[in-house]
């Protein structure tokens, strides 16, 4: 249970095989993620090969790399049907460096109606909106014809972009007006070209909307294979349900799409506006921002939920989004005891293959000893405080860390606090904060916490940061306390 | 200038190899088996040279050439004849050589500093027995595991085996380069320096730890290097003694040029010149002697990283 959950990971699945390797592509995401419960995490399910290296740069792999398991099932008739009718209008988009023309990522997307915009993920144009001074775009269509791609509009937020092309649809794919309503276990199909194999339509079923992520998705019961993102996941008459985004790594056919209203959304924003924008990185910026703005308040809406942890109170908080796991060293060959517990959210924003942010997780360590010596027992726990956990300083979208540090007194627990900020280099007022915390009030256990919040403003970024320092505590023993424990004994034994 | 006269052979550094006394003029010099003094030296001639009182009012020797291949060089040019004050040295063939007269003026004697009662065992023995203790304090500190004895007689023999490599390698030089091993001053040289450098590291965090004090721990490679030069110039200064003051520089340069480096490095791998990016020491809360700060105060100074940061974002921009 515990092992399905930690893989927290919706593997986004564009192909982003040229730029990093797979496993960077992901470990931004995967690192966020398997914070949460670093020691249940698991490695990539072997049985899914083609997810682990999402790259479609190899044109045709060698007969062994082909699994069985990833081949899609047989489709109905009526998918037959839809795939004829639907053919027309579905288009690879491939990323392409200038230099060299040769694909870096390559996605699906869809003509809307008969006009010539086409909907597709963000985090398949995302290289494009970010550096489009190296990268440029064009598609290519079931018939193998090519030809320019124009980005006209994204949002990261529920990773969705425009394109424009220099065609017209045939007005197969129908955006409705309203919001689409949907059974579940209705039967959708979902289109695409995975892996770069070569078009393929896959049908699966509706099954309602998942909360877990910040924002809403459609959980779908079919498979959707890296490439497929951005491709359009229809009703059996072509109105369009969701966008293939991307789908859980751990799971079978577990695949999650960003419904239709988004995308209606952001055709009306592109109706609206005269010309494409020259440079997407301050919107970016700007929709980060709207982002962290309701992430921070919707995770301080309520004080932070107070637990125990040995003498001392800890500020977690559980919700739908953010979900705690904890474990615990006893029974392993050392002279302490360790409890740890952490809390993440489970859905990141995808800025980038490097970078993905508006994420937020608490971790805590409670460690004691009955047995070391209090001088052994603090380099111990000084090592676990080490500076060693704020490793990879190296990242281009980020500037260093800055750090402050001091010893706090909070209500009634002194406490050694370090808090270390980095700047996002291309997006203005976006902020990552880590604060460091370990208690100092005895030398036989010590707690040691830690909080990343990515993507804030730095007014945000503080008002986290404070929140979460000024909770902690220490439980104060009260002359009655042991009568008060002989009540609830006997209040449970009543209860028996 | 009066006899007897001394022959002496150097070496390239000025040392002298030989000393060959002759008692009056003339001295002849070369391979040859009939020669006053016998050169070993397969580029000198049988009859290479030879010493004559000069001509001269106060009687300084000449050296004359007897018409050699390789003939007689002073100061890097061939010469026929030179006058052999005290300090002219000569090159015949591969062999330098000066001659002196007896009534030569020589220094008066070095004070004697070295105390002879701390040579051989008794500062071996110190030296053997600090290094064992500084192992052993350092496995204990650093033991987070259930007891095990191994572990803590392993540590201790390490660290004496470490030390014995480590001083024998400089009594071996000691010995190339000046008269004796003195192995037991190496060893004991050893002992101080790991004492001073892991007691040093203790110490800054305690200090730093109990005032606040971030900084002693921050740029705590600095005092590791300048100790590590510290114990490198007394094992020099052991193998030689007069050139103290060109050691002392020496090592002073070399200190400051890897502080440079670490500096540099420090740069390179996260941005600050700092050692580390915080300190990371904890220690039982007994130790604490400034104040804690509130948590207001705190959040006042991350408020003010906020400009530090912005202002390297917009240089970098720029």
């Amino acid at each position: 249970m515990k092992r399905i959950a930690a893989a927290l990971l919706l593997s986004c699945f564009a192909a982003s095989a040229g730029t990093a390797p797979p496993a960077d592509g992901t470990a931004q995401g995967s690192r966020t993620a398997t914070r949460a419960a670093p020691a249940a995490a698991p490695a990539p399910p072997p049985q899914l090969p083609l997810d682990a290296a999402p790259g479609a740069t190899p044109p045709a792999p060698a007969p062994g790399e082909t699994d069985v398991q990833d081949a899609l099932p047989p489709p109905s008739s009526a998918a037959q049907d839809l795939y004829s009718s639907a053919r027309g209008d579905l288009l690879q988009i491939r990323m392409l460096l200038k230099n060299g023309r040769t694909q870096s990522t390559v996605g699906s997307g869809f003509l809307v109606g008969d006009g010539n915009l086409v909907v597709t993920n963000y985090h398949v144009v995302s290289q494009m909106a970010l550096d489009p001074d190296v990268y440029t775009a064009e598609f290519v269509d079931t018939d193998g014809n090519s030809g320019p791609v124009e980005l006209m509009a994204v949002d990261v937020l529920h990773d969705l972009a425009v394109v424009r092309v220099n065609r017209t649809g045939s007005g197969f794919f129908k955006v409705p007006e309203q919001p689409l309503r949907l059974k579940q276990g209705q039967r959708l199909y979902s289109l695409g070209n995975p892996l770069d194999l070569g078009f393929a339509i896959s049908e699966g079923a509706y099954n309602g909307v998942v909360t877990r992520s910040f924002y809403d998705q459609l959980m779908f019961g079919g498979p959707i294979n890296s490439g497929m993102s951005g491709g359009p996941s229809v009703t059996d008459n072509g109105t369009v349900a969701g966008v293939n985004v991307s789908k859980r790594r751990d799971g079978e056919s577990v695949s999650f799409l960003v419904p239709v209203r988004y995308a209606q959304e952001l055709l009306r924003r592109v109706a609206e506006q005269p010309d494409p924008p020259q440079d997407f990185n301050p919107l970016i910026a700007e929709q980060l921002l709207v982002h962290q703005r309701a992430m921070v308040d919707r995770l301080l809406e309520d004080p932070l939920s107070i637990k125990s942890m040995g003498p001392y109170l800890v500020p977690v908080r559980e919700s739908g989004q953010l979900r705690c796991w904890g474990s615990s060293n006893v029974k392993a060959a050392t002279a302490y005891t360790s409890d740890s517990m952490s809390c993440a959210m489970e859905s990141a924003i995808y800025v980038s293959s490097q970078q993905q942010t508006g994420h937020v997780s608490m971790t805590h360590q409670y460690i004691r000893s009955d047995n070391l010596h209090p001088l052994p027992f603090s380099a111990l726990a000084g090592r676990l405080f080490g500076s060693g956990r704020l490793a990879n300083s190296a990242n281009e979208r980020m500037s260093k860390p800055v750090c402050t540090e001091g010893f706090v007194h909070t209500r009634t627990l002194p406490l050694r606090a370090v808090t270390c900020v980095r700047a996002y280099r291309k997006f203005e007022g976006l902020y990552n904060f880590t604060l460091l915390t370990a208690s100092t009030d005895a030398a036989e256990s010590s707690l040691q916490s830690r909080l990343d919040v990515s993507g804030v403003s730095y007014e945000n970024g503080m008002r986290v940061t404070r929140a979460y320092l000024g909770s902690f505590g220490r439980i104060v023993k009260r002359q009655q306390a042991p009568a008060a424990a002989a009540a609830t004994t006997t209040a449970a034994g009543g209860k028996r | 200038m009066s006899a007897p006269w001394t022959i002496e052979m150097l070496a390239r550094n000025g040392e002298v190899l030989h000393r060959h006394r002759a008692g009056a003029l003339p001295i002849r010099i070369g391979r040859a088996y009939d020669n006053d003094v016998i050169l070993d030296d397969e580029y000198a001639a049988p009859h290479h040279a030879v010493i004559e009182p000069g001509l001269d009012p106060d009687g300084t020797p000449v050296l004359r050439d007897l018409g050699t291949r390789n003939g007689v060089v002073l100061k890097r040019k061939r010469v026929q004849q030179v006058a052999m004050h005290g300090d002219a040295v000569v090159r015949l063939g591969h062999t330098s050589l000066r001659l002196r007269p007896s009534d030569y003026p020589v220094p008066s004697e070095l004070r004697d500093r070295t105390m002879h009662g701390w040579e051989g065992l008794l500062p071996g023995a110190v030296g053997v027995l600090l290094a064992g203790l500084v192992a052993l304090l350092v496995t204990w500190l650093l033991d987070a595991q259930p007891f095990q004895l191994l572990n803590y007689v392993l540590a201790p023999a390490a660290g004496i085996g470490v030390g014995l490599l480590w001083s024998g390698l400089w009594a071996f030089l000691n010995r190339l380069f000046g008269r004796y091993t003195r192995l037991g001053r190496h060893l004991f040289i050893f002992g101080c320096g790991m004492a001073a450098l892991v007691g040093f590291r203790l110490l800054a965090a305690l200090l730093a730890y109990a005032f606040s004090w971030e900084w002693l721990t921050r740029y705590g490679s600095h005092a590791a290097v300048a100790t590590i030069a510290g114990i490198i110039y007394f094992h020099l200064a052991t193998i030689t003694p007069p050139l103290r003051r060109r050691l002392r520089m020496l090592c002073a340069g070399a200190a400051v040029l890897a502080s440079c480096l670490v500096l540099i490095v420090n740069q390179q791998r996260h941005g600050r010149v700092a050692d580390e990016l915080y300190m990371d020491v904890l220690l039982p809360p007994q130790l604490r002697a400034s104040p804690d700060a509130t948590v207001a105060d705190y959040m006042g100074t991350v408020e003010a990283m906020r400009k530090e940061l912005d202002g390297e974002r917009e240089e970098e921009q720029k």
